[in-house]
Parts: structure tokens; sequence; C-alpha cells
């Protein structure tokens, strides 16, 4: 029987929702469905390998940043290019910057991108993807 | 499968994942279980409220057989057949 499908919509460059999208692969991967993650716009800036590090920005209750910050380190979590480093490794995860969004950020190469990138893409294999898929989210 | 039995069960392999919080536990029964040989038991040991729910759900996708959950001081022991 063929794996299931996420694709995944990704246009948040925040750390508390990308930490959230790591947590929903960590869930994919259990499963072992298969996902496509297509990283748009902001997600395109916290992709950016001199970003993902350093980029600390929340999107939500942002007066509380520095309380949920520590809370994730008091909870061990890992940061969210490691849980997709892991969700990578468990199961057949491919993550595409969209091509738009890369030049956006002045990231036109994969090689601006965190190695976690699989590849350089357009708006149409979202869209193949989104149809095929069994669980389409947008974060 | 009562409290009492579940504490008789013979484990083979135990993941101690108290140290992570979701989707730690899982993704660490995920990673074990490939260790194991069918018919084998595995326990998972989670501080974290939401396992002791998924465990048994991921056990029935996957096509385990869930045993059953021991509740300790501050954790739980999760027990599943592979």
């Amino acid at each position: 029987m063929a794996n299931k499908k996420l694709t995944l919509a990704l246009f948040s460059g925040s750390v508390d929702k990308l930490t959230a999208a790591g947590v929903i692969l960590g869930g994919a991967a259990a499963e072992d469905m298969d996902v496509d993650i297509f990283v748009l716009l902001q997600a395109a800036f916290a992709f950016k390998k001199e970003n993902a590090m350093v980029n600390d920005r929340v999107s939500e209750i942002t007066d509380k940043k520095d309380e949920f910050l520590a809370s994730l380190d008091r909870l061990n979590t890992p940061h969210w290019t490691e849980a997709f480093k892991t969700a990578k490794e468990m199961t057949n995860v491919k993550i595409h910057i969209c091509g738009f969004a890369g030049k956006v950020w002045h990231g036109e190469k994969l090689e601006d991108f965190i190695d976690l990138a699989d590849d350089i893409c357009g708006i149409g294999e979202y869209m193949t993807s989104a149809e095929e898929a069994d669980i389409n989210l947008f974060i | 499968m009562n409290a009492e039995e579940l504490t008789q069960v013979k484990v083979d392999k135990s993941v101690d994942a108290r140290g992570t919080s979701c989707p730690g536990p899982l993704l660490a029964a995920k990673k074990a279980i490939g260790q194991i040989e069918k018919g084998q038991v595995m326990e998972v040991l989670s501080a974290d409220e939401g396992t002791r729910r998924d465990i048994p759900k991921w056990c029935n996708k996957k096509g385990f057989e869930y045993l059953g959950t021991i509740e300790e001081s501050g954790f739980f022991k999760i027990l599943l057949r592979k």
C-alpha cells in the first residue's frame, strides 16, 4: 500500500510556527508519510543559510517571546531545523524552495539555503502535490 | 490485559523518552521498533501526557498490538507488541 502524503505550504518564517511545523513533521515521520514542503515567502527568509540559526522572530503572542523561547529550551525542544532533519532521516521528506520567495530574500541558488532544502521550484509543483495529498496544510 | 498482567509482561526492549516532549517519545518508539522482532514487546517510558494517547493510535495504524499503559510516579510505561 502506498504511503499517505502530507503537503505543507510553509509560509511563516517565525520560530513559533516553524516549531509547530516540526512537531507535525514528527507525526508524519512516525506514520511513514511522504511529505512535500513548499517554502513560501517569509519561510524562505528563515531557510537562508545566514538566518536559520539566528532568526528568533515569533509571530504570535510576541510580548511573551522570551518566555516562549525559554520554555522551548526547558522542554528540550529541538530547534526547528533539527526537527526537520530528523523527519527527513525517518521518512521521505522533500523540501522545495519557491523560486519567487528565494528571490525576495536574494536567494537565487539552492546553495543560498540550508542543506535541508532539496530544490527550487514553481507553484505548479505545489498544485500537483496538493492535488495528490491526503493532508494539505498551510502554516 | 489488566494492570497486574501488564506488570508481568516480559519486555524485550525499553525506550526511555522521558527527557523529550511531543513528538519525541513517538519518534523514539518509531526508531526503536525496527530493532525488535515481530512478536517481541517494547515499552516506551514517557512523561508526556499526549504520548499515552498517541502510541495506541500509532499501534493501530502500523499494525502493532497495544498492550496497555502502567502509570508510574511522574511518567508512563506504555507497552506494545510488534
